[in-house]
């Protein structure tokens, strides 16, 4: 049977690779977070259909995989998640796809010892959060989609380029923004630590009020030492998650201000979900963008925004 | 430690401590008389029917405004529902031979699938703003806010004064419904009222210290109580008093020792005060029977 | 590839097994005034996990599900412990040890190895019924070899030999539980052990359960334990056929909550859940327009409905 399946694939690729791009067959694509499809779908064009299983505003933790969302991975060519546990509702799947070798992890492909481990098995997930890194795991994401649609690689290899670019400039960007904030204000406090892989490469020191699993919860103690950093150090402001409750951070802020420091939100990140879809801040970009942009603002740095959308008004 | 016992750790330490305390001295008389009612898990199927409410009011609201979050509405399907569960439960059990415990599971499974169901399709909607809809509403006791605290006095209040003016009747359906009803008294109503009690202390609870903590409260010092008492009106106040002093040894404990998340502490105190009471409490002895007028809870 | 045996027939196969393995003690549970006990499983559960990973230093299902299973077996008997001791009400005791273990398990994820690492229970434990794919069999004649059975999804294969299991034992020792559940006083003075029954009964579900949450996710476990078992509770008041009545309706239950999901592309696990839910309501409903009688004004609170025979022991 699979023996048939290969040859027939291998006929048909003979055949297709002969004609001109446009008629054939575009590969399909499915990806687990928008993290990976959103960029992935820019590049391929229509080289390749793309799709995300959740959407740009849907939040990992809570997602629940769907009977829809199961079609929608059989019939895929290629298969892309991010690993590292990120995809836990989707293991059992992933791993019977995985049987058929057409599943591919992107923090797989980089290097161990850039990962920032977790446990023995595994490290933290949040790669994205580091533009140069997630630019790696991209380009390997882009090299399996290629090599379903042969036909399509000059293309493919000419976007990638131009959006491997964009992502260097961006980085410059964030990395020009997080250090025009005064070094002693360069400090970002949220309610848990999402923020690792960003903190670690534009150097921002992070303070997470509670351990990063959803029944983790924070103790007084802590609460009193973050705002006495808050206070210590000036801090103007603090950043709430899309997908954390706000009430911790709100409770530094007045704590602050008992002791005479006045600290704001200084806005809302993204750490698991992106903005809404269609909009630039539900872009990969547009995500990174956004935060990098919020931060230096707040804290008192220079930031116009990579993106005009983001300029100050 | 001696430092946030005597309330100088700061001022959010000062702020969880006394609203924490205030609301373990609130739910420790109403956990009293859920506990006599055999509804001691009523407040569980009350948090986790918010699930669906929630996720519904982000629905009307995003197709009302275009933006589904927004903390006054989602709180408003929150306690919406959480009402709707627990007349649910009332529901099963008047209409049924179901059990108090089974009428409460049945409800609490339900309500959260219908919640899951909810995020599962919200997640196909193209929105922002989905992230973390579940945990939106539930608060942390170190978290606490001052406004938090104010309103926990005054649903303290309110409860401590409703149950003392109508405590003869509620005495009456928590040992003996049938006689109240029997009697005439409108048991159905008091009923009502008892639920009433336990709704404003879940939705203040849920919001303020989160789901475990306030489950607990409405539990751990009201058992505890009961194996030093038979007398309803002690039991009150012990469980009152049990409620507050866990809640305060807690949250002190958790301000003076690092990495003590403070909810979780408050209930490891409340559980410490059983553990303590349960050797050497008058009632716990396993010879003694129960009377007629007071059933095993 | 025919989707129907990718997807659906592992997804229904999970289903029915936990349906089976759920409510055979689910349908014990509810005479006995223990329905509370999957919600009480679900979060004791934590600590296992939390010193699972702190022992192991990984996040595998091997060490959680183990880990969970100690938890849940340690909680289990604690309950048992506190019931007695404090002559407390099943679910007054669940509720007390239960949101202890929880707050020991939260206390354990703020140490140093723990805080870092996401050991949500929804990731490292629960599993959703979709995600069971099962590529091997491609026509519906393959499913005839035998050995294609042994690449069935992990959670059937474990779920089924537990549902059987609680079959084998709910038949050996039947008159056992009978007594146990309707006159522990008699099975007591029959020499019976009561007590020791109660735990295996516990015991029992709390295997059933923790295989089932790894496999279907906490609130379907919850469900399937419930709903069932209290719609059998409306229809019957023998013994033997409550348990029938239960696995029969626990499996139609799962057969029409799937195929709600997959019609309007919604969770099954949440589905089939709700459907629960609302089948109890349906139940108690039909029950009442057939009875065609008042319900007794009294205690509208917890007596059970004094037109039919109480059943539950102990305890009224």
């Amino acid at each position: 049977m699979r023996l048939g399946r290969a040859i027939g694939l291998a006929i048909s690729l003979a055949l297709f690779s002969a004609l001109p791009v446009r008629a054939q067959a575009a590969p399909t694509v499915v990806t687990t977070i928008a993290q990976i499809g959103q960029p992935l779908g820019e590049i391929a064009g229509a080289c390749a259909h793309v799709e995300s299983l959740l959407g740009e505003g849907v939040d990992p933790h809570l997602y629940q995989p769907t009977r829809a969302d199961m079609k929608r991975l059989l019939a895929a060519d290629l298969v892309l998640a991010n690993g590292q546990n990120l995809e836990a509702g989707l293991r059992r799947a992933l791993d019977a796809l995985a049987a058929q070798k057409k599943v591919a992890y992107l923090t797989e492909a980089l290097d161990r010892t850039r990962l920032l481990p977790w446990s023995d098995h595994h490290a933290d997930p949040h790669v994205w959060m580091d533009p140069q890194m997630w630019r790696d795991a991209l380009t390997f994401g882009v090299a399996k989609v290629a090599a379903l649609a042969p036909g399509c690689a000059a293309p493919m290899t000419a976007r990638m380029h131009g959006y491997m670019n964009r992502l260097d400039a961006l980085d410059r960007y964030i990395a020009a923004a997080i250090a025009s904030i005064p070094a002693e204000r360069r400090v970002l406090v949220t309610a848990h630590d999402a923020f690792a892989y960003f903190g670690r490469r534009y150097q921002l020191e992070l303070q997470g009020v509670q351990g990063i699993s959803t029944e983790s919860e924070a103790g007084l103690a802590r609460i009193q030492q973050m705002v006495a950093i808050l206070v210590a150090r000036q801090l103007p402001a603090v950043f709430v998650e899309t997908s954390v409750s706000d009430r911790l951070v709100k409770a530094l802020i007045e704590g602050a201000a008992a002791a005479g420091q006045t600290v704001r939100i200084g806005g809302t990140l993204f750490s698991d979900a992106m903005g809404a879809p269609g909009s630039y801040r539900g872009t990969y970009v547009g995500m990174l963008d956004h935060n990098a942009t919020t931060i230096a603002r707040a804290l008192g740095g220079r930031a116009d925004g990579f993106s005009p959308e983001l300029a100050r008004n | 430690m001696l430092d946030a016992l005597l309330l100088s750790a700061g001022y959010n330490a000062a702020v969880a401590m006394i609203g924490a305390t205030l609301l373990g001295v609130a739910a420790g008389p109403v956990g009293v008389f859920m506990l006599l009612r055999r509804r001691a898990l009523l407040a569980d199927a009350a948090s986790h029917a918010t699930l669906p409410g929630i996720v519904l009011a982000f629905l009307v609201n995003l197709w009302l405004t275009g933006e589904g979050r927004s903390l006054p509405v989602l709180l408003a399907g929150a306690g919406a529902a959480a009402a709707l569960g627990v007349l649910a439960v009332q529901a099963l059990q008047a209409n049924s031979r179901l059990s108090g415990p089974t009428a409460i599971a049945v409800v609490l499974s339900g309500a959260f699938g219908l919640g899951v169901v909810g995020l599962s399709y919200v997640q196909t909607l193209p929105v922002a703003g989905q992230a973390g809809l579940d945990q939106f509403l539930v608060g942390q006791t170190a978290g606490m806010r001052l406004a938090d605290a104010y309103l926990i006095a005054g649903v303290a209040a309110v409860l401590v004064v409703v149950i003392a003016l109508l405590f003869k009747e509620l005495r009456l359906i928590a040992f003996d419904p049938e006689f109240a009803a029997a009697a005439g008294w409108p048991v159905q109503r008091l009923d009502l009222l008892a639920n009433g009690l336990l709704l404003a202390t879940v939705v203040v609870g849920l919001t303020s210290v989160g789901l475990v903590l306030i489950v607990a409260m409405l539990i751990i010092p009201a058992v505890t109580a009961r194996l030093w008492t038979q007398k309803l009106g002690r039991m009150a106040l012990l469980a009152a008093a049990f409620g507050g002093v866990s809640a305060y040894l807690g949250a002190a404990a958790s301000a003076g020792i690092h990495h003590l998340p403070t909810g979780a502490t408050i209930v490891l105190a409340a559980a410490a005060l059983f553990a303590v009471s349960l050797p050497i409490a008058p009632l716990s002895r396993p010879r003694r029977a129960p009377t007629a007028l007071e059933p095993p809870v | 590839m025919n989707p129907f045996l990718a997807i659906d027939l592992p997804a229904l196969l999970i289903a029915i097994a936990a349906s089976v393995a759920c409510a055979l003690p689910g349908s014990l549970l509810v005479l006995r005034g223990q329905a509370l006990l999957g919600d009480a499983l679900s979060h004791m559960v934590l600590p296992g996990i939390v010193v699972a990973f702190l022992a192991t230093g990984r996040i595998a299902s091997g060490p959680m599900l183990l880990g969970a299973l100690a938890a849940g077996l340690v909680g289990a008997g604690l309950i048992a412990l506190v019931r007695r001791a404090a002559k407390l009400e099943a679910s007054a005791a669940m509720g007390l040890v239960f949101t202890v273990l929880f707050a020991l398990g939260v206390v354990l994820l703020e140490t140093e190895a723990a805080r870092k690492v996401d050991l949500d229970l929804n990731h490292a434990l629960y599993g959703h019924l979709e995600a069971a794919l099962w590529l091997e069999p491609r026509a519906w004649s393959d499913l005839a070899a035998p050995s294609i059975w042994l690449t069935a999804p992990r959670p059937l294969l474990m779920l089924v030999p537990v549902a059987l299991a609680l079959a084998v034992l709910l038949v050996l020792a039947y008159k056992e539980l009978r007594l146990a559940s309707f006159d522990p006083d008699y099975a007591t003075l029959q020499g019976f052990r009561p007590r020791l029954i109660d735990f295996a009964l516990t015991a029992a579900t709390t295997l059933a359960a923790v295989a089932a949450f790894e496999a279907v996710g906490s609130i379907l476990v919850i469900a399937l334990l419930t709903c069932p078992a209290a719609i059998a509770r409306l229809c019957t008041d023998r013994l033997g056929a409550h348990i029938g009545f239960s696995v029969l309706f626990a499996t139609i239950i799962a057969v029409i909550g799937y195929n709600s999901a997959a019609q309007l592309e919604t969770s099954g696990s949440g589905t089939i859940a709700a459907v629960g839910g609302l089948a109890v309501a349906l139940a108690v409903i039909v029950r009442r327009l057939r009875l065609r009688v008042k319900p007794p004004v009294a205690s509208p609170g917890n007596g059970p409905n004094t037109a039919v025979r109480p059943l539950r022991p102990g305890s009224a």
